[in-house]
């Protein structure tokens, strides 16, 4: 499985030799130590597993309720060919994976999606945990064109970011292609606005290090990368699936939680999901219930629009779902919706926050050993090549790309789960 | 270029060659340890040494703490540390420098060092008087400090109290003079100047200027020792165990030759005509009796009158050789009248000078015939003008200085084409050097002979430290500044990875050569591909661009031929662009305005001239300069006159040939990116190493692949794990490296 996985991983890397850059690829070779042929591709590659590694941060709170933003750049650069077919597809393309790992991760996340061209600013989709529908937007987005706005961007991005409650972590994703941003007026002033709402904001360049990206992430704690190619592209998006670690401000607190159950035949209704839609297919006679208010929702996890206008002071962690719709609470409440919308009712399923679970128990890091004789890797089965990670609980071995996997992908370490443990 | 990046939490303890150096980093560069090692060779044989090391590697921080041990450890040896740098900016940077390794060994000693450091800049940065320092114009300010502290203005106000006096001098003047150390020991840069003064209530400058001579590290621009009327002024009782450093010392000799020669044009002669007219008004309202206290002082002695008046401005004149002070006034430009007709006919004889048709170039000693055979104008007196200028300017209690500027030109003239006769020639253009319509006679008195400033620096002090990040070909400097070097060494920057990549592009993607040379620099297609190259470069690079051409003509030509071109407008689209002109005002603004499009992401790219103000004194690092294209190779204007003489000149004192030279120059202001084949060993040892052959003769394609991948690779992060030990050694890895060279030595 571990050797299926990897070698589908090689393939999404390959293009055709007249599709690669202009490169003369007797340069990159580099005798190693031992006299080995390496390019320095690999050797730089291999850097940044290592650092992927080691950089996770061990016995540190996460903000595992994430509200984010992802920003794409739509501008003219995002036209360039230096990703296939080019820039914009390919974003779309590695985003759409990363939206998807994005909420198995972090299931009780919600994240919307903004696009700046022309010096503006336009939302795709608000705040929401349906991936689907961002996969449909990004793919209606085709044109590139003008140049991008930072500042608008990200202003769009806070004003979305305002009522979210504070025990939320705030973040911003920029996918950037530009090396230039079209501003309407003073970008510093809305950096020190995203500090001010704690708003963590991280860059993905897609060309070069821009000295202004760098200093955004810098004053906001988020992390900003330059792409090398797809491969890393990806690699660099997916480590935002992981949750950030939690401001040091909040102070650890109960979060009431609602969870309702799924019912398949109650009476025709509209979710509230689509009531401004206003189409006769959302009138459904299945969907889920809130707990508190009976609202009815199509999908989870949401945050129930309506509690969060009724302050409830009931200290109930969990309420089960009473049946029927109160027609007459959804008139009165929703005039309210705008007013004071920051105390909603989260409503889960047990199993996203199941799925959450590894977040808090994570896997125990792997010890990195220096190689002494040929060792062949316990994950897919091929000799180590430069050192070996050994699990402290079972000692099996492992290979960088193996590690990788099982802490990232697995969160189970096979070597442990193979060995009986022998309990009296 | 990116550089290594380091936060700091301890500092490291070397051991240079037997001398305890504390270091104020984590980590010491091995270049830094390289370079601080041959720094210790110079000083112990008390000699002068070359030494290029590239900016950004910490160039600053080695010196300091390495003549700083030095100081402490053989204080017979050396006393003083004269560190010479180009900008406030510059000083600043070194009194932070300073300030961190003082912290440092206040923090390993236990106590701080008894050193006293300070920084000496123009009055523009020092003034605390509450409306002088109002005045933003440099030479304004320093006016209207002379209303207020001039001599004969204190006089005064003594006899009548309502007459201005500015009180912090004033009181530093009754107070700070007495006190046994007006300045306690420490670190003092032109801000702790500024609030000191202000507590005390005692002018900092005139703090600074007297503290000058106690001071054991002195920090200021060139000018205060190599003009040598303000050197005279300010450095002149300097202890001789001094050790003097100039950083950025690649345009030294350009420096030194500036500070020697005068250009006087017709417009120069009139504005000294009316200054003359002025004098001779005031002259005959003012009467016999100050005029003749001032004979009899004039008579009596001159320097001892001088020596009094510290404050008066004196304005740039040349050096005097010292004999000339000793003499005595020539008997017939004594009396005012007779002096002030003397300059009447020096300004005719040079407006008959100037009124001519072809280029004339000749000799100061025919110079000095022919005056003495036409109007009579004998050497002596000349070479007494500039002295005996001052003398009455100050007699006759004028305030407005800047009124006699021209006519104090014309004076410095007179002084130094009868005091030099070698080293010097004298060239008079009837039209603009280069537009050969426009009628404006210049009269040139160029000096060819760089020693002349910088002599009596070398003779004087045990050791003087050349230092820069470019001054390839090392050998050159010996030679033009004529002095022996204990040490001529150059030494390239160690990287965990290259954070530089020269590149050189010969053709544009139609394969057309291009070239800036003259005679192909109209055709289209090179500029085209000129334009090309800079579009495609500004899509790909990140915030700022600077780009350098050779000169104000071609590069007026380029950008009217790329607007025409449509060229322009795709630069545009990608980054602002702001183009360099010969208006000091117009510069700053646009200087200006690229930092903020630099620092706000809209990207900016820069034109300017590769020996113009932008590209000397303002530092592009980081975003503000992430490439640097330079169209062509600057060579110097060769069919300049003046260049001419000072080749020819070279060429038969010092025997360095024209076309050695010329590349010298041009290499040194490619602002360091250049490089062609054939010239490439002419380019310091840090851009070569880097500028491998497939990195040569690219087409405008190539290199934008190249630099693309190069940005990406420069934007991933380096973690400190891997600059360890390559490009950053800590206490032991110092030690072992030095127990194998020495093992190496011996073996």
């Amino acid at each position: 499985f571990l050797q299926f996985f990897c070698a589908m991983d090689e393939d999404e890397g390959k293009v055709y030799t007249w599709e690669t850059e202009y490169e003369r690829s007797w340069e990159t070779l580099q005798e190693d130590a031992e006299g080995h042929l390496q390019t320095t591709a690999e050797e730089e590659a291999y850097k940044a597993k290592r650092r992927r590694l080691f950089d996770r941060p061990r016995n540190v709170q996460l903000g595992m309720m994430r509200h984010v933003f992802l920003v794409l750049d739509g501008s003219r650069a995002m036209a360039d060919k230096d990703l296939r077919p080019d820039r914009l597809t390919c974003a779309a393309r590695v985003i759409e994976k990363f939206l998807l790992e994005f909420f198995d991760h972090n299931p009780i996340s919600q994240l919307g999606t903004i696009v700046t061209r022309n010096g503006r600013a336009e939302k795709l989709n608000e705040l929401t945990g349906n991936p689907h529908v961002h996969t449909k937007a990004l793919q209606s987005l085709t044109s590139s064109s003008g140049d991008p706005s930072l500042q608008n961007a990200l202003e769009m991005a806070v004003r979305g970011l305002r009522h979210v409650p504070h025990h939320a972590s705030k973040e911003v994703i920029v996918v950037l292609g530009s090396l230039t941003s079209c501003d309407p007026g003073n970008i510093f002033s809305t950096i020190d606005d995203l500090c001010q709402q704690s708003v963590r904001c991280s860059i993905i360049g897609l060309a070069a290090e821009v000295h202004l990206c760098k200093t955004i992430c810098q004053r906001t704690n988020g992390t900003y990368n330059v792409i090398l190619d797809e491969t890393h592209f990806r690699d660099l998006l997916l480590q935002h699936c992981r949750p950030p670690p939690a401001k040091a401000t909040i102070e650890a607190s109960l979060i009431k939680m609602g969870f309702p159950q799924h019912v398949m035949n109650g009476p025709p209704a509209v979710c509230l999901c689509h009531l401004s839609d206003r189409s006769a297919d959302y009138i459904t006679s299945s969907g889920y219930f809130c707990p508190q208010c009976n609202s009815k929702y199509c999908e989870l996890p949401v945050e129930c629009k309506v509690c969060g206008t009724r302050v409830d002071m009931q200290s109930v962690l969990m309420t089960t779902p009473t049946h029927g719709c109160n027609t007459h609470t959804l008139t009165r409440t929703h005039k309210h919706k705008h007013t004071n919308a920051n105390t909603g009712l989260t409503l889960v399923l047990a199993p996203h926050l199941a799925r959450s679970h590894h977040h808090l128990f994570p896997l125990t890091s792997y010890e990195e050993t220096q190689l002494t004789d040929m060792i062949v890797c316990s994950g897919c089965q091929v000799q180590v090549e430069r050192k070996a990670y050994k699990c402290p609980s079972c000692d099996s071995m492992f290979c960088i790309d193996c590690d990788l996997f099982i802490h990232e992908t697995l969160h189970v370490c096979p070597g442990c789960a193979s060995t009986v443990k022998h309990h009296h | 270029i990116c550089l290594r990046d380091r936060d700091c939490i301890s500092a490291t303890r070397l051991d240079i060659d037997g001398l305890p150096v504390l270091f104020p980093y984590d980590y010491v560069y091995p270049e830094q340890y390289a370079y601080m090692l041959e720094l210790k060779r110079t000083l112990d044989a008390q000699g002068h040494c070359v030494l290029e090391m590239p900016s950004g590697t910490g160039k600053t921080v080695s010196l300091v703490s390495l003549i700083v041990a030095y100081m402490t450890v053989h204080p017979n040896k050396l006393e003083k540390l004269i560190y010479c740098s180009r900008t406030v900016q510059e000083i600043n940077k070194v009194m932070e420098e300073l300030k961190r390794l003082m912290e440092w060994l206040e923090r390993a000693n236990g106590h701080a060092p008894p050193l006293t450091g300070l920084a000496l800049s123009a009055r523009k940065n020092l003034c605390v008087h509450p409306e002088v320092s109002r005045e933003e114009e440099g030479k304004k300010l320093d006016g209207q400090c002379y209303k207020l502290t001039a001599s004969f203005v204190r006089e005064r106000h003594q006899a009548d109290p309502s007459t201005p006096v500015c009180l912090f001098y004033e009181e530093f003047d009754s107070l700070g003079r007495k006190a046994a150390s007006p300045l306690p020991p420490g670190v003092y840069d032109l801000d702790d100047l500024k609030s000191y003064g202000k507590q005390k209530g005692w002018c900092p400058y005139f703090l600074a200027r007297y503290m000058l001579q106690q001071a054991n590290i002195v920090v200021y621009n060139y000018s205060y020792l190599l003009d040598p009327k303000v050197a005279e002024l300010v450095s002149k009782e300097f202890s001789k165990k001094s050790v003097v450093v100039f950083d950025e010392a690649h345009n030294i000799d350009n420096v030194c030759v500036e500070a020697m020669s005068v250009n006087i044009s017709r417009r120069t002669l009139e504005a000294a005509q009316t200054g003359i007219d002025t004098l001779g008004r005031r002259v005959r309202e003012i009467g016999e009796e100050q005029l003749r206290e001032e004979y009899r002082r004039l008579v009596e002695n001159l320097k001892q009158a001088r020596r009094n008046r510290e404050t008066d401005v004196h304005m740039a004149s040349p050096v005097l050789p010292d004999d000339v002070l000793q003499e005595t006034m020539p008997g017939n430009i004594r009396r005012a009248e007779h002096f002030l007709s003397f300059l009447k006919r020096l300004t005719e004889y040079l407006k008959l000078r100037l009124s001519v048709q072809r280029v004339v170039a000749e000799t100061p000693s025919y110079f000095l015939h022919h005056i003495q055979q036409t109007v009579c104008i004998e050497r002596k007196p000349l070479r007494f003008c500039t002295e005996r200028l001052q003398s009455l300017l100050h007699s006759l209690e004028f305030i407005e200085l800047r009124d006699f500027s021209s006519l104090n030109l014309v004076a410095n003239f007179a002084t130094i084409v009868s005091t030099y006769t070698k080293g010097f020639s004298l060239i008079i253009e009837p039209f603009d050097e280069r537009s050969s319509t426009n009628y404006n006679p210049v009269l040139h008195l160029s000096c060819n002979d760089s020693t002349i400033a910088c002599k009596p620096i070398f003779t004087r002090f045990q050791s003087v430290v050349l230092t820069s990040g470019t001054l390839s070909p090392l050998d050159m400097y010996p030679k033009l500044l004529a002095f022996q070097p204990v040490t001529l060494q150059s030494f390239s920057i160690t990287l965990a990875k290259p954070c530089v990549c020269p590149l050189v592009v010969s053709r544009g993607n139609d394969q057309v050569a291009i070239t800036s040379r003259y005679e192909s620099r109209a055709d289209t297609a090179v500029t085209r591909n000129y334009g090309n190259l800079l579009a495609d470069l500004s899509a790909i690079v990140p915030d700022g661009i600077a780009c350098f051409f050779p000169s104000y003509e071609y590069m007026e030509t380029t950008v009217s031929s790329w607007v025409e071109q449509g060229i322009m407008t795709r630069v545009q689209r990608n980054k602002l662009v702001f183009i360099e002109t010969r208006d000091r005002g117009e510069i700053s603004l646009a200087l200006d305005n690229y930092f903020k499009a630099c620092d706000t992401g809209r990207g900016a790219v820069l034109l300017g001239i590769a020996r113009g103000k932008v590209s000397e004194g303002v530092d592009f690092v980081h975003q503000y300069g992430r490439a640097v294209i330079m169209f062509g190779i600057p060579y110097v204007y060769t069919q300049s006159r003046i260049l001419k003489a000072r080749l020819e000149y070279l060429r038969d004192q010092f025997q360095i040939r024209e076309n050695d030279f010329l590349t010298f120059d041009a290499m040194r202001h490619a602002a360091q990116r250049y490089g062609r084949l054939d010239k490439r060993s002419k380019l310091p040892l840090w851009i070569q190493e880097h500028l491998k052959e497939s990195l040569c003769s690219l087409t405008t394609e190539e290199a934008v692949q190249v630099c693309k991948k190069f940005l990406r690779d420069m934007a991933q992060p380096s973690t400190k794990e891997e600059q360890v030990g390559v490009s950053m050694l800590t206490e032991e890895q110092v030690e072992t490296r030095e127990r194998l060279r020495l093992s190496m030595d011996f073996s």
